[in-house]
Formats: C-alpha cells, sequence, structure tokens
C-alpha cells in the first residue's frame, strides 16, 4: 500500500543531501514534493463512489455559496412588503413550489424574509464556519501534537495536560458561555470552536509523532545536525498530513453542527443568515405548530447533508489511511 | 508503575482538571459584558441598599478574593445563590440535574444495548446487505442534527398528529408527590418517549460503528479460527469471544460519550423545554446569573472529567493485558 | 479403514476475479497413529486444506468437490450440528500462530474448561480441574499457572498452552498448522520432542503442516508435497527427503539446510507459484521447473508409484537414470525456467 510505504519514509530525503542548492530552487522542490503528495491522496480518495457523491455535495455547495447574491432573489434579510401598498406580509407567504402565486419559492418567514434566499446565503455561513474552524483546529491541532510528540518530556507533558483540560470542557456548554462572553456574531462562534477542538487533533497528532521519532531516517536528520524545526516540518509533518485531513474533514462536519447548535438556542449572529438561525427563528414564530414545515425542514436538510458528505470523505480517508477496516 | 500509583496520580490529574475548569469559568463569567447586579439590584433603590446587596454577594471585594472565596466554596460544593430566584445553586442543581440523568440515561443504556448488539452483528456479517444499511443509517444518525430531529419529531406526532406532548416533562398542573412517583407515572413516560427516542437514534449510531470496526479486527485474529476448531456455537463466538474483545474499545468510548451526552443535553432540552440542567445553564446564561451558570457548567465539566477518570480505570479491568507504566 | 481419507478434494475462494482453486484435487490417506507432514510454499493450499478438514473455512471458501472421510463419514456431507460435534472431541488444532490464537481475555484453565464443557457438558469442576493440570504436566507447564491470562506467558509457553488445549479431549486427530514457526530454534525443537512423546502416550494421528521441511524430518512418518494447490509427490519421510521423485520436491529440499551436508549452499526456487484463479494447463510447477518440456505445460501429470512413493512427475520414471545429476547441480535452479529456454533452449527428459 503506498500510504504505508510513504510514512515508512521521508518524502524530502532526497531534499538534505543537495544542500548547495540555492535556497529558492529548495523551495520550488518544497513545493513540488507537497504538490505530489497532495495528488497521490486525492487520486486515492476518489476511488470511492460514495466519496465521489460527498465531494459532489461540498462543491454544489461552494458553488452556491460562492454565486449566492446570483442565485438567491432577495437578500437575505429584506422584509418582503405585498403589492405596492407596502404592507408587511401578514403571517407568511406559502411556497410558490406548492403552487402559491407569489415568486417565492419556499415562501416567506414570519418576518417577511425570503426563505430561498435565506437558505442560500445561509451556505456561505454554514461553510464559513466549517472551513475556518476545520483549517485552524486541524493546523493547531497538528501543530501542538507534532511539538509535543517530537520534543517529549516537560513540554509533551504541558501540552497535553492543556489537551486533558480541554477535554474536560463540554462543546456546546463551553462555546455558548465564550459566544456569551464575546458577544454573539459568527467569528466569536468560529473563534469559540477552534479553542475547544484542536484537542482531538492534537491527540491524533502527537501519537503518530511519538511513533516517527523514532524512525531511522528522522534519527539520521537528527545526526546530521538538521534543527528541530527543519525535522518538523520536513520530515514529521509530511508524514501526519493525512491525519490532518482526516481530522480536517471531520472538523467541518463538527464546527457545522455546533454552529447550527449554538443559532439554534439563540446566540447566533443576528446579522447573520445560517441554517441555525434559520431553525431558531422558525421556533420562535411557532412554524412547527402551524405546520409551516417548508420554513423548518430545508435549512435541516442542507446541514444533514453537508455533514454527512464530510463523514463519508473522512471515512473514505480513514479507509484508505487505515487498510484494517477495508 | 504499579496499579495504585497510576489511580493516585489519576486522581491527582482529576482534581487538577477540575479546578483548571473552575478558575477558567470564574475568569469567563467576570469578563461577561453587562453588569449582573442590574439584574438583582433594581434601579428604583436607594444607592444604601444597592450597596448592601453587592455587599452579600461578595461582588465588591477585589478579584483574587473573590476568586479565594469561590475555590473555598466549590471544595464544598457550594455554588452560591441564584441572581434571579434567590434560591441557592444547589437546589436549581438538585431539581434539574435529576431530570437531564433520567432523559440521559434511558436513552443512553438503549442506544448502547442496540447500537453495540448491531454493530457486533454488522461487523460479523460483514459484506451482507444488513451490514451496509446498518453503516449508513448510523452514518446519517450522526449526521443530522438532533435537535432537528427533535423540531420534526415534534412536527409530525406532535402538531400534526397530536400523539405526543409539544413540550415538558409532565403535563400542566400534574401533581406528583415525589421524583420517583413522578419517573413511574404514565404522563412523565408519554413525555419522555420523543426525546429519549431522537436521542437514542443518535447516541446509537457511535458505538455501532466503533463496535463494528473493532469486530472486524477481532475477527481477523487467529484465536477466533480456534474458537470455532473448538467447536463453540456461532453465537458463543459471536458473543463471547469476539464481542468481548471488541467491547473493549467501546467500554471506554461509551464513559465518555456519556460524559458528553450530558454536556450536549443543551439542545435536545431546548427542543423539547425539558426541564433539565442543559437548559437551564443556557437560561442562566442568557440573564447573566452567573452563579446558576456556573453551578451548572462545573456540574456538566464535571460529569465528563470523572466519567473519562471511570473510562481510565475500567479499562484495567476488562483488558487484563493492560499495564499502568 | 484408514482414520482419514481425503479423497479427489477441491476447496475453492471464492474472488473478485472468480474462483481461486486453491485445493485441486488432492488424495491421501492418514492412518490411526500416523503422523503426516504437509509441506510446500506458503499459497500452496496447505492451511486451506487443514481448514476444510477440521471445518473452519473463511465465508468466502467453500468445499467444490471430493471427500473428506473421517472414521468413513464423510464430512463434507454433514450438517453444522454433526460437524460441531466432531471439532475438538475427535479433530482438533494447535494453531499458525501461538501469539494469538489463545482468547486475550480468558484465563488457560478457562479456554480448556470451555472446550471440555461443550463436548461434555455435565462435567465436574474437579474433574476438568484434573484434565487441565494433566494436560499441563503432559506439555512441561505448571499447573498453577493455569489461571494466568495469555499475555503473562512467554511465546513458547503459549504454544504449549495451545498443545495442552487440543489434547484435552483426547482427541483421534491432531492438525498442526505450522506448530512452531514463531519460536525460535531452541524452543522449537523442544516443544517438537515434547510433541512426539506425547504423541506416543495418547496415540492420536497428527498432521503437521509447515513450509519448513525440517519440521516434518523431525515428526513425520510420511510427507505430502503440496504444489499450487495439487499433490507433487506423497510418500515415506525417508524416502521423499532421500531419494525424490518430483523436481519440486528436490528443489524444496535444496532450500533448507540439511544436518548431513551442512556445507552445501541452500538455494531458493526462482519464480512465484502460479495464479490460482485461472491455473495454467499441465503440471502446476512447469513454469518454474527446470526440467520442463512442452508435455508438461499441456498434459498434466498422473500418479507414478516409485520406490513406494507417489509422485505427479511426468519424467519419475526418468529422474534416475537422467534427470537427477542435473538437478543437483545447485545452477540448475538458479534461474527460472522462461529465462533458461530464452538462454538454451529446451532442456528436458527427451
Amino acid at each position: 500500500m503506498a500510504q504505508e510505504e510513504q510514512s515508512g519514509r521521508s518524502i524530502f530525503t532526497d531534499l538534505d543531501d543537495g544542500s548547495t542548492n540555492e535556497q529558492v530552487d529548495k523551495w520550488q522542490r518544497t513545493a513540488r514534493l507537497w504538490k505530489e503528495t497532495l495528488i497521490e491522496q486525492w487520486k486515492m480518495l476518489t476511488d470511492e463512489l460514495s466519496v465521489k457523491l460527498s465531494l459532489f455535495v461540498v462543491a454544489a455547495f461552494v458553488l452556491i455559496a460562492i454565486f449566492a447574491p446570483l442565485i438567491a432573489p432577495y437578500p437575505p434579510l429584506q422584509r418582503q412588503y405585498q403589492g405596492d401598498a407596502g404592507i408587511l406580509i401578514e403571517k407568511w407567504a406559502d411556497p410558490s413550489l406548492l403552487g402559491a402565486d407569489n415568486g417565492y419559492l419556499l415562501g416567506t418567514t414570519a418576518e417577511g424574509f425570503d426563505i430561498f434566499s435565506q437558505l442560500v446565503y445561509g451556505t456561505r455561513a454554514a461553510l464559513m464556519v466549517g472551513l475556518i474552524a476545520a483549517v485552524f483546529t486541524a493546523g493547531i491541532g497538528t501543530l501542538v501534537g507534532l511539538v509535543a510528540g517530537y520534543y517529549g518530556g516537560k513540554v509533551d507533558d504541558a501540552l497535553m495536560r492543556v489537551v486533558d483540560f480541554l477535554y474536560g470542557m463540554p462543546l456546546l456548554p463551553t462555546v455558548i458561555v465564550l459566544v456569551a462572553v464575546l458577544g454573539p456574531n459568527l467569528w466569536n462562534i468560529i473563534l469559540a470552536l477552534i479553542i475547544l477542538q484542536w484537542r482531538s487533533t492534537a491527540r491524533v497528532i502527537r501519537s503518530q509523532a511519538l511513533s516517527l521519532r523514532e524512525r531511522p531516517f528522522v534519527k539520521a536528520a537528527e545526526v546530521a545536525g538538521a534543527s528541530d524545526w527543519h525535522i518538523i516540518s520536513r520530515h514529521l509533518a509530511p508524514n501526519v498530513l493525512p491525519m490532518t485531513f482526516l481530522y480536517g474533514s471531520f472538523g467541518i462536519a463538527w464546527a457545522i453542527l455546533a454552529e447550527a447548535g449554538v443559532s439554534f438556542i439563540g446566540l447566533g449572529d443576528p446579522n447573520t443568515v445560517s441554517w441555525g438561525t434559520m431553525l431558531q427563528a422558525s421556533r420562535a414564530y411557532s412554524a412547527l405548530q402551524f405546520g409551516a414545515w417548508w420554513w423548518f425542514v430545508p435549512p435541516g436538510i442542507c446541514i444533514g447533508l453537508l455533514v454527512i458528505s464530510g463523514f463519508l470523505i473522512g471515512r473514505g480517508y480513514e479507509e484508505i489511511t487505515n487498510p484494517k477496516l477495508q | 508503575m504499579g496499579k495504585a500509583s497510576f489511580v493516585v496520580r489519576r486522581t491527582l490529574q482529576l482534581v487538577v482538571t477540575l479546578w483548571a475548569v473552575g478558575t477558567v469559568l470564574f475568569g469567563l463569567f467576570r469578563l461577561m459584558p453587562g453588569d449582573p447586579t442590574s439584574y438583582v439590584v433594581s434601579s428604583q433603590m436607594t444607592q444604601e441598599a444597592r450597596r448592601q446587596i453587592i455587599e452579600s454577594y461578595g461582588l465588591n471585594e477585589p478579584l483574587y478574593v473573590q476568586y479565594i472565596k469561590f475555590l473555598q466554596n466549590l471544595v464544598v460544593l457550594d455554588f452560591g445563590q441564584s441572581f434571579h430566584s434567590n434560591q441557592p445553586v444547589t437546589q436549581v442543581i438538585a431539581t434539574y440535574l435529576p431530570n437531564t440523568l433520567v432523559l440521559m440515561l434511558t436513552a443512553f443504556i438503549a442506544a448502547y444495548t442496540i447500537g453495540i448488539t448491531l454493530g457486533v452483528l454488522s461487523g460479523w456479517y460483514r459484506g451482507s446487505r444488513f451490514e451496509r444499511s446498518t453503516v449508513i443509517t448510523a452514518l446519517t444518525a450522526r449526521s443530522v442534527p438532533t435537535f432537528y430531529v427533535g423540531l420534526i419529531v415534534l412536527w409530525i406526532f406532535g402538531a400534526e398528529l397530536g400523539v405526543i406532548p409539544m413540550s415538558g416533562m409532565t403535563s400542566l398542573g400534574t401533581q406528583n408527590a415525589g421524583f420517583w412517583e413522578m419517573v413511574f407515572s404514565v404522563d412523565f413516560l408519554q413525555h419522555l418517549l420523543a426525546p429519549a427516542l431522537v436521542l437514542g437514534f443518535y447516541f446509537m449510531g457511535y458505538p455501532l460503528l466503533i463496535m463494528r470496526s473493532s469486530m472486524l479486527e477481532v475477527l481477523s485474529e487467529d484465536f477466533i479460527d480456534v474458537c470455532r476448531a473448538k467447536g463453540l456455537k456461532e453465537r458463543t463466538i459471536m458473543f463471547k469471544h469476539a464481542a468481548r474483545n471488541a467491547m473493549l474499545p467501546v467500554v471506554t468510548a461509551a464513559a465518555i460519550a456519556l460524559g458528553y451526552a450530558v454536556g450536549g443535553s443543551v439542545l435536545i432540552e431546548t427542543v423539547f423545554a425539558w426541564p433539565g440542567i442543559g437548559r437551564e445553564m443556557v437560561r442562566a446564561v442568557l440573564r447573566r446569573d452567573f452563579p446558576v451558570a456556573q453551578g451548572t457548567f462545573i456540574v456538566l465539566a464535571a460529569t465528563i472529567i470523572i466519567l473519562n477518570f471511570v473510562a481510565d480505570l475500567a479499562y484495567g479491568y476488562l483488558d487484563p493485558r493492560v499495564t499502568y507504566d | 479403514m484408514s482414520l482419514l481419507e481425503v479423497e479427489d478434494l477441491e476447496v475453492y475462494y471464492e474472488t473478485e476475479d472468480g474462483p481461486a482453486q486453491a485445493v485441486d484435487g488432492v488424495s491421501f490417506e492418514l492412518e490411526e497413529g500416523e503422523n503426516l507432514g504437509i509441506v510446500g510454499e506458503s499459497g500452496c493450499g496447505k492451511t486451506t486444506l487443514a481448514k476444510s478438514i477440521i471445518g473452519i473455512l473463511p465465508d468466502a471458501g467453500y468445499v467444490n468437490g471430493g471427500e473428506i472421510r473421517f472414521k468413513g463419514d464423510d464430512l463434507t456431507d454433514m450438517t453444522g450440528a454433526q460437524r460441531r460435534r466432531l471439532k475438538w472431541e475427535e479433530i482438533s488444532m494447535v494453531a499458525q500462530s501461538a501469539m494469538n490464537s489463545l482468547d486475550p481475555v480468558y484465563t488457560i484453565r478457562e479456554q480448556i474448561v470451555e472446550a471440555i464443557e461443550t463436548h461434555r457438558p455435565g462435567t465436574g469442576r474437579t474433574e476438568s480441574t484434573e484434565i487441565v493440570t494433566e494436560m499441563f504436566e503432559l506439555v512441561g507447564l505448571d499447573p498453577d499457572r493455569a489461571d494466568d491470562y495469555p499475555h503473562q506467558f512467554s511465546g513458547g509457553m503459549r504454544q504449549r498452552a495451545m498443545i495442552a488445549m487440543a489434547l484435552a479431549l483426547e482427541p483421534s486427530l491432531i492438525l498442526a498448522d505450522e506448530p512452531t514457526t514463531a519460536l525460535d530454534v531452541i524452543m522449537q525443537d523442544q516443544i517438537l520432542k515434547r510433541m512426539g512423546k506425547i504423541q506416543d502416550e495418547v496415540n492420536s494421528s497428527m498432521l503437521v503442516i509447515t513450509h519448513d521441511v525440517s519440521v516434518v524430518a523431525e515428526t513425520c512418518d510420511r510427507v505430502l508435497v503440496m504444489y499450487a494447490g495439487k499433490v507433487a509427490e506423497e510418500g515415506p519421510v525417508e524416502e521423499i527427503f532421500g531419494q525424490p521423485y518430483h523436481p519440486y520436491t528436490i528443489g524444496l529440499k535444496r532450500a533448507f539446510p540439511n544436518i548431513r551436508k551442512p556445507t552445501q549452499d541452500l538455494l531458493s526456487i526462482a519464480g512465484y507459484p502460479p495464479e490460482l484463479v485461472d491455473p495454467p494447463t499441465g503440471c502446476r510447477f512447469a513454469e518454474r521447473c527446470p526440467m520442463a518440456t512442452d508435455r508438461c505445460r499441456e498434459e498434466e501429470p498422473e500418479a507414478h508409484q516409485m520406490n513406494g512413493l507417489r509422485s505427479y512427475c511426468h519424467y519419475a520414471e526418468d529422474i534416475d537414470t537422467e534427470l537427477r545429476p542435473y538437478a543437483d547441480n545447485p545452477e540448475t535452479w538458479s534461474q527460472t525456467a522462461a529465462a533458461r529456454k530464452a538462454e538454451t533452449g529446451n532442456v528436458g527428459g527427451d
């Protein structure tokens, strides 16, 4: 399996003897090797059908998010008025999808917002939260894990106690308190998620780093007098990359779920429309009791689709990195 | 290192973690914007009355004094009094925690019994249609937010069909002599059914998936072949040997997951208006009721930390191979 | 009536590319009290053969044809329950790797008692304790340690515990699949000696499956050489390893150190066994055989009775007269048949 082979040696081994090369040249080669690793991983990943479908779903949501202003007929927080009289729509408009003749595909909310437009713009919030939180949690987690695993001893102890502490914090309540302290907006939700969620990546990467640092190529680099940073970035990091990706893709899913939860509780960003805030609003206006399902069913389906795609991509990736599961 | 010293070290770690959680909480709540006293102190009060109230909560003292007092009180499990209702926080916790535990444990036990069994079967019958459908179900269960499933269940079965109550733990006006009388009343069970099922469905996915992959690993071991050669019945091999070995990671995961379940009780309790500790915590945070928010949060965090601790210890008993180095 | 008669046994595995013919038309007999060794490279079907006899083929494997008669009854014809009754009581096994063949979460005693109670319900505690003690003493383990978990035992002890468990019900047949591969040489020797002694005491037959010729030489009366799912040669140990009549056996023999000729160079047979999904016609060894001819590649060899053994080589009768000197030359084995053919053309019997 190519994966095992890759983790058995550093992909940079050939770089270290050519130390006479110019710095620029070296960086070019580094970039090329990184690129090759990424392409190789990508090819293995797209082998499976469920992963392909999931990637397709994610790509579709990304496109919707990018072209939201073109797809959505109205700004998400623009009140819709009935006729020319300027009267706010009473109660809510039924969806034109069900035959109502008003141009609102999924109807409007009780506040007079176009639901379809909100749904489209909600994609932006979800992806932003998911991607930013995942990149940072996986990034920070990997860095901390590598440092802890590589240095070991007191550094490892100290960092792992921080991780233990974070593991003692219940996710949602902590995010709720943090958002309450920092103020309810999307960035603070993302920040709160990052503060907590790097813990799992750090733990896994650390144990990988612990075993990697005993490998001959790391020992060899140490003997050759390579700096710690050089060893971490050139020898350890590329080899834990698959795990970072894995946790990153799970991280997207968890972040989207958490944002939806926090928003649903009422600590969402009042100025941004997310699928979670839509659900919260529908609940606040008792859409449930009135049976206005077109308000609260679509956002949940979107959350589910995006999250399950994240899980499936992660699982697909897990299977190529862990042959025992196949 | 022996088992005893492992337990001692792990206990110390537990105490330190609890202290750290408490300290961070103390800091966070004091950073929170908005004057908490405004909920206690009405603007019509005289300066003197206002000062007295603030003093009675100890809010006029320097931060470090407040902190030391906070820690002292924490040790004796005194979380102060609610700004909002003046009740002692311990009493608030005693009111809401059992409700959360009943809901969580019901859902959890059902989910883990079913999830583990399905995991064993899907690992045993790998490659079958049964395996594929259970795995997809488990993944779906874990991908759709519980509160959303709760909403849909409330809409269909509550609002449209009217077969389940829309909110709460008991019907309005019901009087129960005590907690256990309530728990075993038909009315309570009717209220419990929907949230427990929704939660259970969500919880089920995790043990199912872990158990399945753990089974797959165990089934490839040689001792399974020996068991078959010994002429043991399929069921004996599946449960007594394969599942028993595959259980180890699930048991740890279960203890940890139960902690997070209690910690994550916030959403489902909000959806079903279940008067539990998670919902109470959110309400306390929203109305800046520090003592209650702090107390309930610490209970949630402590549940997680203690169950992590239990999981670590339990592992040693379940797996004879564990050494404490 | 022999204890075990295997006749034209075919065991296939379902694979994505079609059925793999792991065991293809294997026949042999095993008498009571006799030890038969089955040797061959890994993947030649010897483990599959053992698994089909004891009845633990994996899900993808199935008996496609032939018979396995144990004390006259055809095992392939039995229901699951009938078969289960025979397991361990009549046919037990010592599994391939000592390290993982015991369940790590139960003590050795629990695992032996489980076997006893499964087949002899109603066995009292004292009686089963007695059996465990007796078996532990038999294999040279301290009976006080029966309540240890497998991980508390060393590799050699675990293997002895495994043997103790295999003997607990005094079965007529023991299948030993690579019984000593996981052990170091000294331990290997001890275990083999011990097994020989025990056998004399309990008088059970044994089927020793191994790729290690020396293990067979030490423990067995007769030996069956398998290659790519088929029998290559079969006969008494002395004959097979003294004067074999199949080129594969000759090559295999040279791949292991010989105690009598310690200076002889060790050889490996160049090339790999053929695919079993769509095996080549003719003799399966032809591709690697230094003496193969066109006939070998086209025509499947029949059994030739030679000097007390049975060889499946077209040229078995010519081995002594023409081929042995050639086959005994180390250089003969250093190239694959294809390479040889390209170099020197067809070298062979006729």
